[in-house]
């Protein structure tokens, strides 16, 4: 046989961020990398299926047909027509519509599975995710996990035009991330606190955005031709004096944020788009305010409100990075003029490292009643295990800075560095066996059946382990290092008049019947080290009253109780609820 | 808290209203009836006056009147004749006040003409009453900008004045969006899928949709020439003394968009944050009813989304099937989100009607949910007032949002059966199995609000009306 060697890339078009993203009248498009597979017509790969039916109108429209590799190469269908001077009619070809949604959600993919190492799981059973590019006639799109499923709507713009959700970059990217975070953390979709339901926005955000930063085409874009874009002087030289965090975040941030709601930016990327602008302008806390000064507000008790302080958070963290290596570009040569490409590139490559970073972090978050403090841990504590050595650029303390600046301190308040502790309890392992617990759910329960009392878990709630996967970093004398990540839940169905039975008691909401019955949850993630030792146990104890009480406050308040549908963190839902600011306070209902 | 207008100065205060002065007239009773017209309202009230001089000796008040299904067997357009025929009869000819609480289809159908004259509405137009009350979403004048110069002043008032238009073109829009997702759920259950859309879900959105969709035309217009309109808010002053002596009317919403704001503001650090929402409410429901245009025009064959695009015609991929219905159900839980939540912005446009006569107080809400509720409900004065009504006509036809907690366990006159005391009267007009469900606990009327008000009220249902075949239920108050 002969030997051919096969890509293990291939180059696919899609449109860079949105149609409305012009040069010289030109749609913006870009080529992407996506991992190289022989795509049947959908497309349809290992991973993506596109179905491309329109509920509105009853019509299947027909898929292309991929042609297969030859002479080493797969061919991009569309990359003639998008390098045309005039490229619009991919906008009304639903062929390219249908290859732009597998390739982003394939890119978006590759990049958990790329920060992560390894094969990353869709949240519902079954590997190929279900995608519709034009589902139906609603400005809408969102994940569902029940149809396993994201589904992207078109609609009628303010000018007449037909806009469509799945033409653009952010769009796609976030509600991709949605799927992602629920096959790495499926019970964060559980009831519990607004900044558990915020996480899950607010972070599909900060993936989306940080995967528009990372293409170097719109960071440059931005730079040049934003409202608010730093003078450049010649030959494309700018001084970095001009570069400071505020330029940055005004003509890059705010500049993304006037493109998402330009002419076509009503529905959901109008909202995103007021979002983005909201954390933008979210004022940072000065060192001697109130840490919970927005949290204490109630539209801050809205998931989506909620969120945007995480993504206040991050983007002031991505842009603290990029002033860094600017800095550094510099250093040696004060007054000198920065070829703006360079500036350019360490943009991207900040928001690469921030991506990365921002991924890895989930495998240190607790699986369950997850707070931004948590995050903020795992998020120092993914990185310190990434990069020991953070003194090039310092971006553990530009975290945590940025995050303070938002009233979020590390969850782990006694290390100084914000993250994780060691694990110190007294374990026992000569009753579990190494080589499964590398992967058998099973062994890992037996592990933590046997040491439950070490890991202060309850007797009485049912106890499960939801996933064992492999983890890698890097050890300090360069070698691959294969740790072990799982996660166990554990809940308990009781009366709420037993919730008092706890010790230290949790509180019973003031108005609860004492016979209400309510599902409390506890859990953790586990990371074995190389020899199988466990190096953290990052969890959130059931019977912590000082998490519970106020978790069944804000529920009851909420109306969950009363209404089980309001306590489904559906994210068509979400959408809507973000775009017409609904509230639920059912405790006036019947 | 917001400003403590009381809605009159009299609501300070406890107990029966003043005893009359020599010679004042008052009514000594009243009847209810409330008619059975399926799912829908409407109610008239005959003050009586034997007092007064023999051709007024009874004041005719109709509430709503408007229907979106009847019982099985009963004929809606002979049934709502028969109504019409039976407040013509009852009221010996002549209406003094119509209110219309709000814009739906289950309250204002009846007031529909027909080109040839033999509509419910023309035999309701010919009892000449003096004054209509609607609320002011429906005052054509509220529609237009107050002035064509844009203002510098930034007060709530004339943020108010800006936005109102603004609002009430959100309400059209929903209106439109309703018709569209008529249009499409019709579609959706076709016969021409081989799995068509959830029966059950489809009636709902079906239901909702249709309530929903822009008013009757000829309903409108006969309510604006029937008589003096009155589009009111909470606090709107009304002087009742000629028409209906010895009767006082308070009017406890909807509150107008500066009074929506007031209780926003409570909320939020940001003063501006309502009028900033108000704007986005705005845009969605622009944008909602533009793509509700185009699924008119494709659903009835007027236009396709790619025209030029090769599709499916017989066979659908295997693979692809499962999501495919996935899809449609999807599809009509969307719609059926969006239908109930434009259905809660028309309820909260309700007039809120509470009248006092012969120290018994009388509540009317329409259909007014919480949030037109919350208003009224912040002032303790309002509390006070609310205390001892003694009629409570239940809200949106006994579902679970319309009788706010609040306002419930506020009332001091539910009692037991046995115990002393005046007690409280209710009554509802419903039917069951249209709107809601049990297994979201939504169903209408919502079962533990009906045990509650069997249980501490004297309860009366228009679906025993059905039941025993009868055009009503009535009941009195002696003042």
């Amino acid at each position: 046989m002969k030997n051919i060697s096969r890509p293990r890339t291939r180059r696919l078009t899609i449109i860079a961020q949105d149609p409305s993203v012009r040069v010289g009248g030109r749609v913006l498009t870009t080529e992407v990398d996506v991992p190289a597979e022989e795509i049947s017509p959908g497309p349809r790969g290992y991973r993506v299926q596109v179905v491309d039916y329109d509920t509105s109108t009853g019509v299947l429209y027909q898929p292309l047909e991929y042609p297969p590799l030859q002479n080493g190469r797969y061919i991009d269908p569309f990359k003639e027509v998008a390098d045309r001077p005039t490229n619009e009619t991919l906008l009304n070809d639903p062929h390219f519509h249908q290859q732009n949604v597998y390739t982003i959600v394939m890119k978006t993919l590759a990049r958990f599975e790329f920060a992560l190492g390894r094969r990353l799981s869709w949240g519902f059973p079954g590997h190929q995710i279900n995608v519709a590019p034009h589902a139906f006639a609603d400005a809408n799109a969102f994940y569902s996990k029940r149809d396993q499923a994201l589904v992207f709507g078109y609609f009628r713009g303010l000018s007449g035009e037909t806009v469509y959700s799945c033409l653009s970059h952010d769009v796609v990217a976030h509600e991709t991330t949605h799927a992602l975070l629920d096959g790495l953390r499926n019970r964060y979709t559980d009831p519990s606190s607004p900044e558990q339901a915020g996480f899950h926005e607010g972070f599909a955000d900060v993936v989306a955005l940080l995967s528009v930063f990372s293409l170097r085409d719109i960071v440059g874009l931005l730079l040049q031709s934003g409202p608010d874009a730093p003078k450049r002087q010649a030959n494309d030289l700018i001084s970095p004096q001009a570069l400071t965090i505020e330029t940055l975040k005004r003509s890059v941030l705010l500049g993304l944020a006037d493109q998402m709601g330009a002419e076509m930016g009503v529905g959901i990327r109008g909202d995103r788009a007021e979002a983005l602008r909201r954390s933008v302008d979210l004022p940072p806390l000065k060192e001697t305010d109130d840490p919970e000064t927005y949290r204490k507000l109630d539209e801050f008790q809205e998931p989506h409100r909620c969120g945007e302080l995480l993504v206040a958070a991050m983007l002031n963290a991505f842009l603290g990075a990029w002033r860094a290596r600017i800095d550094k570009l510099e250093r040696g040569r004060p007054g000198a003029k920065l070829d703006l490409q360079l500036v350019v590139d360490e943009g991207a490559a900040a928001a690469e490292q921030m991506l990365t970073i921002a991924i890895r972090a989930l495998d240190y978050a607790p699986p369950t009643d997850l707070q931004f403090s948590d995050y903020l841990s795992a998020l120092l504590t993914a990185d310190k295990e990434l990069m020991p050595d953070d003194s090039k650029y310092d971006y553990r303390e530009l975290i945590r800075k940025s995050f303070r600046a938002y009233g979020i301190e590390p969850a782990n308040i006694n290390s100084p560095d914000g993250t994780w502790e060691d694990c110190n309890a007294d374990l026992t392992y000569d009753r579990s066996h190494f080589e499964s617990m590398l992967r058998d759910p099973d062994e890992v329960f037996r592990f933590i059946w046997e040491n439950r009392k070490a890991l202060t878990l309850v007797d009485q709630a049912y106890t499960k382990v939801l996933s064992v996967r492999p983890c890698l970093r890097f050890g300090s004398d360069g070698f691959t290092l294969r740790e072990t990540v799982a996660e166990y839940i554990q809940m308990v169905t009781l009366q709420a008049q037993e919730l008092q039975l706890f010790e230290p008691p949790i509180g019973k909401p003031e108005a609860m019947p004492p016979t209400e019955e309510v599902t409390i949850y506890g859990g953790g993630t586990l990371i074995f080290d190389e020899y199988g030792k466990l190096k953290y146990h990052v969890f959130n104890r059931l019977n912590n009253s000082i998490r519970q009480t106020p978790r069944l406050r804000y529920l009851w308040k909420w109306g969950y109780f009363q209404d089980p549908d309001a306590a489904q963190n559906a994210f068509a839902r979400l959408h809507l609820g973000r775009a017409l600011n609904l509230k639920s306070n059912l405790t006036e209902a019947f | 808290m917001p400003k403590k207008t009381a809605v009159k100065k009299s609501a300070a205060k406890k107990s029966a209203a003043k005893p009359a002065s020599k010679g004042k007239l008052r009514p000594a009773s009243l009847t209810i009836r409330a008619y059975q017209v399926g799912f829908g309202d409407c109610f008239l009230l005959t003050f009586k006056y034997p007092k007064a001089k023999a051709t007024d000796k009874e004041r005719h008040v109709l509430v709503d009147f408007g229907s979106t299904g009847m019982p099985k067997g009963i004929e809606s357009g002979e049934q709502m004749m028969k109504v019409a025929q039976d407040i013509q009869e009852r009221s010996g000819g002549k209406l003094h006040i119509v209110v219309a609480t709000h814009r739906h289809k289950d309250h204002i159908s009846g007031f529909t003409t027909k080109t040839d004259g033999s509509g419910t509405g023309e035999v309701i137009a010919a009892l000449k009453p003096d004054i209509v009350i609607q609320p002011w979403t429906e005052d054509p004048k509220a529609k237009e900008p107050a002035t064509k110069k844009k203002s510098k002043k930034k007060t709530q008032s004339h943020k108010a004045l800006a936005a109102t238009p603004l609002f009430i073109s959100s309400l059209n829009d929903m209106n439109t969006l309703a018709e569209a997702a008529y249009a499409e759920v019709m579609h959706l259950s076709s016969s021409k899928f081989r799995v068509p859309l959830d029966e059950d879900l489809a009636d709902q959105v079906a239901f909702l949709s249709d309530d929903n969709g822009l008013p009757n035309k000829a309903a409108v217009a006969n309510l604006a020439e029937m008589g003096t309109n009155h589009y009111v808010n909470y606090g709107y002053e009304l002087d009742l003394s000629r028409l209906l002596p010895g009767v006082k009317a308070h009017f406890l919403g909807p509150p107008n968009l500066e009074q929506h704001a007031e209780i926003q503001q409570e909320r939020s650090k940001d003063k501006n944050e309502f009028w900033m929402l108000q704007g986005a409410a705005r845009g969605f429901w622009r944008l909602q009813a533009t793509t509700g245009e185009l699924i008119k025009d494709f659903t009835s064959g007027n236009d396709q989304l790619f025209p030029e695009a090769d599709a499916y015609q017989d066979f659908f991929p295997a693979h692809s099937r499962w999501f495919i219905r996935q899809l449609r159900t999807l599809r009509g839980q969307q719609l059926q989100g969006l239908v109930r939540i434009l259905d809660k912005a028309m309820n909260n446009t309700s007039v809120i009607l509470l009248l006092e006569a012969g120290g018994k107080k009388l509540l009317f809400p329409g259909d007014a949910q919480i949030e037109n509720w919350e208003y009224a409900l912040k002032i303790e004065d309002n509390l006070q007032l609310l205390e001892d009504v003694h009629f409570y006509k239940v809200g949106h036809h006994g579902s679970r949002n319309a009788t706010p907690r609040t306002l419930w366990n506020n009332f001091a006159q539910k009692l037991k059966e046995g115990e002393q005391g005046p007690r409280l009267q209710t009554v509802v007009s419903t039917m069951k199995g249209k709107h809601g469900h049990a297994e979201s606990h939504t169903e209408v009327p919502r079962a533990t609000l009906v045990k509650e008000l069997v249980s501490l009220t004297d309860y009366e249902t228009t679906e025993d009306a059905a039941e025993n075949k009868k055009l009503y239920v009535e009941m009195e108050i002696i003042f």
